[in-house]
């Protein structure tokens, strides 16, 4: 099988990289040895929220106090900003209807209720400033009887500190009863697979019985629109108040919603998608990745003139973890991590974690090492690389999305 | 229990709800004396909280110290009736490894059979065949009564009973003075660590039970105890590795001993003095991880692929002979003094030494002290009473839930953990049957019952009484979930998130040493959840239990 | 310290990090609460199952052993495995008769084709239906396939001095199916091979591959079978005719991944061996050189439906190129769903129900793509979805072996 580029790891990383090749006329594939970390996003993503502890209004103001190792840094201010505004083109091209932009931070309700910084939020997702703009009037807060990953007391607590005022209700309907019935899986995507059709007309009955005149904005958890943002349209429309939607404890329907849309736009371009498979060896040449092999595909090759590492962080196995070193495990390529595991950690969980910034070691063009040579068209994007703290930082999606747009770039304009 | 419903005076206090504590209360309650139980943190918070959970049979100590050995032999015997939902009954191995001489197989067993404890010398392809997990290039096998005991549910099960014959239990309240008048204490000055109220409590005498804090009860009124505080070092995996107890056959030493216990299985310890200021400081060092491991895994190959959910560490409370306060004779005993013959000073006991085993017959030595100092004649029953949640068959005629398997699986791991008191745990409806914790099989319904009947603050308090927490994922999945019941149970939302801050570190602190593989992936998970997701940070005045295992 | 260094047990259940990523892509869970879920079925529950057995959940039956939840996890945990490995481990009671009927394909086949006129009739016959709904839960909705009057191994033996001619050979494992009920499939793989060059033999013995045995728990029977074939597939292979192709995701599947770990069967020296035939067709055209030619005035607009097996063993692009490179073909993609029969599961009554609602979907897709027919890899998906359609369902061999132009692909491929 011959392609011009293959992308290893099919999460926000690798199939933004995938769609932006694809759309240059690539003939792609990704290989995705497993579903993505992006299935536990908030619904919102981070451009750069935080520097050194000191929150940032403006990404591109705080680009500069970074350091050198940082992946904004080796991609520079400029080009951050201009591959961000591209991030949110083609999410739209997805199907997925972002709010905000990548030179003012807004910020997003948690699941507790609490504010973090972020680049872009789901459309149907609420963000503090909607809340700002309605302070002193009502919210109804909605939840459904036995779901247990959402919180209406901790959002109503941390509302009345803001100074407003709210009302929860918990409902029910026939179908989720019956779901209650697994004592385990009431979960937000669950509920998603049955709020859809008459059982969203009925969710939207519901929520108008309760609501009173007084309600200025209806708060549900984000349990609508796995397939698309449409049910979520849907309910907007035939609710009688403003709704938004507020993330709940992962699996995250907003998240999901992405993976989906993004994998079947690239689908859509002719890209392929290998579910389930991973990358069992790799084929050099000189200093070049000619093919690489996968689990099921063996012995069948697939080559390419390009290779982008997309494989995340620990999560997803883009790093491994022993004892005492920390390997890559595909092509066990060379990482950035401390000899003394006593460096890894720090013994407060709060404290900025020194393993979260371990990644592999690249040029300034992103191009991986092994053995301390580069590999001319291997090139690694997202978390895989390191170099930034992306929870401190509130970076992830941001380094993700920014970095996969610049290794495309990169490839699509060798000579 | 609310201290305002707290008596003016009682016959007794004990200070100190591990198991000897527990165990005391219960035993002065059932004979009959107005009891009061008080704890600085929680039950199980100290050294009981941390250890083997290892049902001795004594064999271990039969070589070296036959008193002990002859003591946990008898103690066993009466924890397999009265405990039967703690305990398992498991059976337990002493085998030879290749490296080990075999020569002390006979000496063990001759010193098993001198202290009473039934060791059967087996074939060691018997041995593997019983339990495959075992290295199978042992060259010896004994065959023991070993089993093992959940500690948490053993204290919550005596201090139940403590309450149940009329005692009464504060829990976050400190011992901060012993009062003395006329040469006897006359009761405790206690600190309330949530509100920071003070109150005086009279007793006509105090017990103390504080294990290796003892020390420091005793030192505010001058009485000076000797005693040695011993780390060790344990590891946990993330499931039943061996159904059988595995120990090694030679003089006691590091990680010689893999005890299974509920889902887990547990491999320590180590032995090392620590010095005074670091009782309350327990990290276990990389050192300690490659000594477990390198050993255990001599007795159990496959630990050294098993997946280590976490590493802890607790303090032995061993206590040299008044006789000799160089240390170097160090008893394992009981050790149950009277402060008015050996110091002068009366209404003042301390029990001490000892080891979880023998919890019991520490408290029944404290407590026929208590009553011939206090001139009462009451009869030690706790060797005959099942303590509540094993006083009958569970299970056999209870209804059961009309699922699709007769008993939901939640509901199967609350009998194991509640024994018979299981029926007290409500399932009015499909809510209360919803899991909160996963791994461990924890209901909202037995959150709500712990919250209800078994002293529960906090997360650490919720966990020791259901294993919520404990299973594979250490709390990321469940924590949220129950910060929110607790916090809307017990009316105390704000404090709910700053609970549930400190819990998810504490989980933290247990996984950092063994922290690779998939438990490093949990980590990260669990920190992109609750930090990423949720924006949940740590709260700075929250109370820190020193020993939070 | 060289221990933990990989830290990649044999138990597997333990590289769950409890993501529950696999819970959203369980197609039973989605329609029936009655099942645990594969998170609390598989590495949750047999976490409790080590510690004692009587923690095992009869609702793990629910499981349609999809694969979909291995394939979604990002630890490798291999939960569909796992619970199937406890249905057979921990499921004691005895398994009733209307499973030991569904799971013994080739006996019961054996015994229809010999009368299928008759059986076939009786099958279709409304009081018939009703009366197995009634009396051994085979829910009535269901249509079994036609027996066919002459077994495709006894046409093979007409066949087999024809194809003995070939200088190359390969051997077919045909599968109860091809065999009992439909072998016009195995007829046009004999066609598409001997187009390219190749011989088709059969194994010297072969079996059912066990899955319906193994689905329905009778994992003696299933055993048997399995060494019974591993030892053809090792005496054909060992006689340079392998690989060992078939027209079957699920028996191939069940052959190469299930054996060892749910049977005890090694088949670890002939696994690679094991294919399904537009895989090695694929690897033929492309590591070969060999070609294939299409009628150019083939026409068709198909869609492919992915079997659960065919998602697990990764080969959907095997298939699909092959559909895509006949010129006359109009290929509409769908997304990959599971249809819900999952073999012998569909057929059982309590079962029926479930089966519709996870499939649901993937019909209204299947409706909408407007197309002339269906091309999928497994005979039981085609039942499914044949009947909760009404869109005829194929092979891919059989779409090929439609297209061809059989004497130009001869020729291109230097035979003539």
């Amino acid at each position: 099988m011959k392609y011009n580029s293959i992308i290893i790891g099919g999460g926000l990383s690798g199939l933004l990289a995938g769609i932006r090749l694809a759309k240059a006329g690539q003939k792609v594939a990704i290989i995705s040895s497993g579903q993505s970390a992006l299935h536990f996003s908030s619904g919102s993503f981070g451009l750069l929220g935080s520097v050194d502890g000191h929150s940032v209004t403006n990404p591109v103001e705080g680009i500069k106090n970074l350091p050198a190792v940082h992946p904004y840094s080796k991609v520079g201010a400029e080009k951050v900003i201009s591959h961000a505004a591209e991030v949110k083109n083609l999410l739209s091209e997805a199907g997925l209807t972002f709010k905000g932009d990548a030179t003012a931070n807004h910020y997003h309700l948690t699941p507790i209720g609490r504010c973090r910084p972020a680049w872009l939020t789901l459309d149907d997702y609420a963000t503090c400033e909607d809340l700002a703009a309605i302070k002193w009037k009502k919210v109804a807060i909605i939840n459904f009887k036995g779901y247990l990953d959402f919180y209406p007391e901790f959002i109503a607590d941390e509302l009345k500190k803001k100074g407003i005022v709210s009302v929860s209700y918990t409902l029910s309907l026939p179908d989720l009863e019956r779901l209650r019935k697994s004592s385990s899986e009431m979960r937000a995507t669950a509920i998603a697979k049955y709020l859809k059709g008459d059982n969203l007309d009925l969710f939207a009955t519901e929520i108008n019985r309760v609501l009173t005149p007084d309600i200025d904005m209806v708060l549900i958890p984000a349990v609508v629109g796995l397939d698309s943002e449409k049910p979520l349209v849907d309910l907007r429309s035939k609710v009688k108040a403003p709704l938004s939607c507020v993330p709940v404890i992962p699996m995250s329907v907003g998240g999901l919603r992405c993976q989906m849309a993004l994998r079947r736009y690239f689908e859509s371009l002719g890209g392929v998608y290998f579910l389930g498979d991973s990358v069992s060896s790799g084929y050099m040449k000189a200093a070049r990745m000619v093919s690489v092999e996968t689990v099921n595909l063996a012995p069948v090759s697939l080559f390419a003139d390009n290779f982008i590492l997309a494989t995340g962080s620990f999560f997803s196995h883009g790093l491994v973890a022993e004892p005492h070193k920390v390997v890559e495990p595909v092509f066990n390529l060379d990482v950035r991590v401390p000899s003394d595991r006593d460096e890894w950690f720090r013994k407060n969980l709060f404290e900025a974690q020194p393993f979260m910034e371990f990644g592999v070691d690249t040029d300034p063009q992103f191009r991986v090492k092994k053995d301390g040579k580069v590999i001319e068209n291997v090139y690694a994007a997202g978390a895989i690389l390191g170099g930034c703290n992306p929870l401190k930082e509130e970076s992830g999606a941001g380094v993700a999305t920014v970095t996969a747009l610049e290794v495309a770039d990169l490839i699509l304009n060798q000579k | 229990m609310d201290k305002k419903h707290c008596k003016k005076h009682y016959d007794v206090i004990v200070i100190g709800a591990g198991a000897t504590g527990a165990g005391t209360a219960r035993d002065c309650a059932m004979r009959g004396l107005s009891t009061l139980l008080v704890e600085r943190f929680d039950f199980t918070a100290g050294a009981t909280g941390r250890n083997h959970g290892l049902l001795h049979s004594g064999a271990r100590y039969a070589v070296t110290d036959r008193e002990s050995a002859t003591e946990c032999i008898k103690e066993n015997m009466i924890l397999r009736k009265i405990a039967r939902h703690c305990v398992e009954e498991t059976g337990g191995l002493f085998v030879t490894l290749p490296e080990d001489d075999l020569e002390y197989q006979k000496k063990f067993v001759e010193s098993c059979r001198l202290s009473g404890i039934d060791a059967e010398v087996i074939d060691p392809a018997e041995a593997l065949r019983l339990e495959p997990a075992v290295n199978p290039d042992i060259i010896g096998a004994v065959k023991v009564p070993d089993g093992a005991v959940d500690p948490f549910r053993l204290t919550t099960a005596n201090a139940i009973s403590a309450r149940q014959h009329g005692a009464d239990i504060l829990t976050y309240h400190e011992v901060v003075d012993l009062p003395v008048s006329n040469g006897r204490v006359t009761g405790v000055e206690l600190l309330d660590r949530h509100t920071g109220e003070r109150l005086v409590v009279d007793a006509s005498l105090v017990i103390n039970a504080g294990g290796i804090w003892g020390h420091l009860i005793a030192k505010k009124v001058g009485v000076t105890i000797n005693m040695f505080p011993a780390k060790g070092a344990l590891l946990i995996f993330g499931h039943r590795v061996n159904n059988t107890v595995i120990n090694r056959c030679r003089k006691p030493a590091d990680a010689d001993i893999l005890v299974p216990g509920d889902t887990i299985s547990l491999i320590g310890t180590t032995s090392s003095r620590v010095p005074f200021d670091q009782v309350d400081n327990m990290d276990v060092t990389q050192e300690e991880v490659d000594v477990l491991l390198r050993e255990g895994v001599k007795i159990a190959p496959s630990l050294a692929y098993t997946r280590i959910l976490r590493a802890y560490a607790g303090v032995r409370p061993l206590v040299a002979s008044d006789d000799d306060p160089s240390g170097r004779t160090i008893s394992r005993g009981i050790v149950c003094l009277d402060h008015a013959t050996r110091d002068g000073l009366e209404g003042f006991i301390t029990i001490t030494g000892g080891k979880l085993m023998t919890y019991r017959l520490m408290a029944e030595w404290a407590t026929d002290m208590a009553c011939r100092k206090l001139g009462h004649t009451g009869v030690c029953r706790t060797a005959e009473t099942p303590l509540p949640g094993s006083e009958e068959n569970v299970g056999e005629d209870k209804p059961r839930k009309s699922h699709i398997i007769e008993m939901s699986t939640d509901q199967l791991a609350a009998q194991g953990r509640h024994g018979s008191l299981s029926s007290e745990i409500e399932y009015k409806s499909d809510t209360d049957d919803a899991l909160v914790c996963e791994c461990e099989e924890v209901s909202v319904g037995e959150i709500k019952y712990a919250i209800d009947k078994l002293h529960v603050n906090n997360l650490v308090n919720l966990r020791r009484r259901t294993r919520l927490g404990m299973g594979t994922c250490q709390g990321g999945l469940c924590a949220c979930r129950a910060a929110a019941i607790l916090g809307n149970e017990l009316g105390k939302r704000d404090e709910a998130l700053c609970d549930l801050a400190s819990f998810v570190n504490e989980r933290w602190k247990g996984m950092m040493p063994v922290a690779w593989g998939q438990t490093l992936v949990e980590a990260q998970f669990t920190s992109w959840m609750y930090e990423g997701v949720c924006g949940l940070e740590p709260c700075k005045d929250n109370i820190k239990e020193t020993h939070q295992q | 310290m060289e221990y933990q260094v990989k830290n990649i047990s044999p138990n597997n259940f333990e590289q769950c990090i409890k993501c529950t990523i696999c819970t959203a892509y369980c197609p039973v869970l989605a329609v029936n609460p009655d099942y645990p879920g594969p998170k609390q079925a598989g590495p949750d529950g047999e976490r409790y199952r080590l510690k004692n057995p009587e923690f095992y959940d009869k609702a793990l039956k629910y499981c349609l052993n999809c694969k979909r939840c291995e394939v979604a996890c990002p630890s490798n945990v291999k939960i569909g495995d796992i619970i199937q490995m406890a249905r057979l481990d921990y499921d004691k009671k005895p398994v009733p008769l209307r499973d030991w009927t569904l799971a013994n394909t080739d006996f019961v086949g054996s015994m229809a084709t010999k009368m299928a006129p008759i059986v076939n009739t009786v099958l279709k016959m409304p009081i018939v239906k009703k009366a197995m709904d009634v009396t051994i839960g085979v829910d009535s909705h269901r249509q079994f396939p036609a027996y066919a009057g002459r077994t495709f191994e006894s046409w093979m033996k007409k066949k087999a001095p024809d194809q003995s001619v070939y200088a190359r050979q390969v051997s077919y494992f045909h599968g109860c199916y091809v065999n009992y009920n439909y072998p016009k499939l195995g007829q046009d793989f004999v066609k598409v091979m001997n187009a390219i060059g190749y011989g088709v033999r059969l194994l010297e013995k072969e079996k059912c591959c066990g899955v319906a045995k193994i689905a329905n728990r009778l994992v003696k029977e299933a055993k048997r079978d399995a060494e019974l074939n591993i030892n053809s597939i090792r005496k054909a292979v060992m006689e340079g005719h392998a690989p060992v192709v078939g027209t079957s995701s699920t028996c191939i599947f069940t052959m190469r991944d299930e054996y060892p770990h749910l049977l005890g069967v090694d088949n670890s020296d002939v696994r690679e061996d094991i294919l399904i035939a537009t895989a090695w067709l694929y690897r033929l055209m492309e590591t070969e050189g060999v070609k294939l030619v299409f009628r150019p005035d083939y026409k068709a607009r198909i869609t492919y439906h992915t079997p659960c097996h065919m998602q697990k063993l990764g080969w959907t692009i095997y298939s699909v190129s092959l559909l895509k490179s006949i010129p006359g073909v109009d290929f509409v993609p769908i997304e990959s769903q599971c249809c819900g029969i999952a073999g012998t599961y569909g057929f059982k009554k309590e079962n029926y129900a479930y089966s519709q609602a996870i499939g649901k979907d993937l019909f209204e897709h299947i409706k909408e793509a407007n197309v002339d027919f269906v091309a999928t890899d497994c005979e039981t998906c085609k039942w499914q979805i044949e009947m909760s359609t009404g869109v005829p369902v194929y092979n891919p061999i059989s779409v090929i072996a439609d297209a061809l132009d059989v004497e130009a692909t001869r020729r291109a491929n230097g035979l003539v």
